[in-house]
């Protein structure tokens, strides 16, 4: 597990006042904690579990529970490419290879200027429209490994702005 | 009161009760891992489960895990349909793929018929056999200290971030209640180490023998009306004392 340095608090107060201070409320706060920092630091971890009063046990186990969430750094862009049955039969394989000839990164990795995250994930309930690649908040479908630099141009474009 | 049919027996059963207290009651064993009569039902480990069934159910028949299935008046129940023995059999093969080297599931599963799991045996095998048993008792006693980590073939138990546990009192209670003893401890007069953390120990003030730790005595001083000086002593000395008093006053009152 890598060693997380202390994050910037700031989003996280944000955060925990617009939930109650419940233990209800801890899926929402972790989703909201994942958006703000693109992955679940430990001692932004160890603060929820204070502020909702939640054994931080309990918290650990929630978010190493669901696959949305990491408690590693991750890129600033996160790159989804669907393997599910569909999307692996018309070509998912390919699409991957090409990502990672461009950006040197297999799934589960970052690229070393913490820019993109690449990931694998299970039928994304878009199986018309296979293979599927997700190149931030942006989905692709019928993706040719031809198309993917462009997919991925898009994204370092709009980061530019 | 409940009645309950068990295995064609008759069987009264307490307001209350679980299926799995009455199977019991009724004289039939069933196995299971996450049952603890002190914690709540889990339904983890899916061994106790069992066919119920009622007369006016015309033959259809479902299967319940009994522990955790409210013994209700009127249920048929049968520990030993061909389809429960079978599906119970499936569960002991599966937990023996994932505990290969493990001699309680290896002794239930042979007592089940099976010798060796028709499932390609775990490459790490493991003696935790994820029966909740401890985070449920460590949550029982208001420390949740550990807890189950991922999911799916990766989950085990660990504390958070695989740390040391801040939150750890060093009681031991999930070792002792571990099944499979598989949760490594020391403890000594001086020190304990469990989960990675140190811990000092309170030794009594008349015997000298170490009995607690500095954290479970800070833990419990103050909670329940338990006040600080309750460990200065520990509990054999406690009865000693407590057995003293009583001849003392006996003897007064042959008088
Ligand atoms: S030793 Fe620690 S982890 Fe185990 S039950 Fe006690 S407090 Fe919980
Ligand atoms: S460590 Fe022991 S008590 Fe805890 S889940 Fe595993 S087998 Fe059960
Ligand atoms: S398999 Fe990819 S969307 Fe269904
Ligand atoms: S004893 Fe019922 S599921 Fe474990």
């Amino acid at each position: 597990m890598n060693s997380i340095s202390c994050a910037d608090g700031q989003p996280m107060e944000a955060i925990l006042e617009r939930h109650p201070r419940e233990e209800a409320s801890l899926i929402q706060v972790l989703q909201d904690v994942h958006r703000a920092y693109s992955y679940l630091p430990c001692d932004v971890l160890v603060q929820v579990a204070k502020a909702l009063d939640v054994p931080v046990a309990k918290v650990f186990s929630v978010a190493t529970f669901y696959k949305a969430f990491s408690l590693d750094p991750q890129g600033k862009t996160i790159i989804k490419v669907c393997t599910g049955t569909a999307c692996h039969i018309r070509g998912s394989g390919q699409v991957i290879e090409e990502i990672t000839r461009q950006l040197g990164i297999g799934p589960g990795e970052t690229t070393s200027d913490m820019g993109f995250t690449l990931k694998t994930v299970n039928c994304v309930g878009a199986c018309a429209m296979a293979p599927v690649l997700i190149v931030g908040e942006q989905v692709h479908g019928g993706v040719k490994p031809a198309k993917v630099a462009k997919a991925l141009n898009q994204e370092g474009h709009r980061d530019a702005h | 009161m409940n009645t309950l049919i068990v295995n064609g027996r008759h069987v009264k059963a307490r307001e209350g009760a679980m299926l799995l207290e009455v199977i019991r009651q009724a004289g039939v064993s069933l196995p299971t891992l996450c049952d603890h009569a002190a914690l709540e039902p889990w339904g983890g480990c899916r061994l106790c489960l069992v066919d119920v069934t009622r007369n006016e159910w015309d033959g259809w028949a479902k299967m319940v895990v009994s522990c955790m299935f409210p013994a209700e008046d009127g249920l048929i129940v049968r520990t030993d349909s061909p389809r429960v023995v079978e599906t119970r059999k499936v569960v002991l093969d599966l937990l023996l793929a994932r505990c290969p080297d493990t001699p309680l599931v290896q002794k239930l599963a042979r007592d089940h018929g099976i010798e060796q799991t028709s499932y390609q045996p775990n490459p790490e095998p493991t003696d935790c056999v994820l029966c909740g048993l401890c985070t449920r008792v460590c949550d029982h006693i208001g420390v949740s200290a550990i807890a189950t980590v991922n999911r799916g073939a990766g989950r085990e138990v660990a504390p958070p971030f695989h740390e040391a546990p801040p939150d750890c009192i060093g009681c031991l209670a999930c070792a002792e209640i571990c099944p499979t003893s598989c949760i490594p401890f020391t403890t000594s007069d001086s020190k304990r180490t469990i989960w990675g953390k140190a811990f000092e120990m309170v030794r009594c003030t008349q015997c000298g023998r170490a009995f607690i730790t500095k954290e479970q005595a800070a833990f419990y001083d103050g909670r329940n009306g338990v006040p600080a000086s309750y460990f200065d002593t520990c509990d054999e000395c406690k009865r000693r004392a407590q057995a003293q008093q009583f001849s003392r006053l006996s003897a007064g009152a042959g008088r």
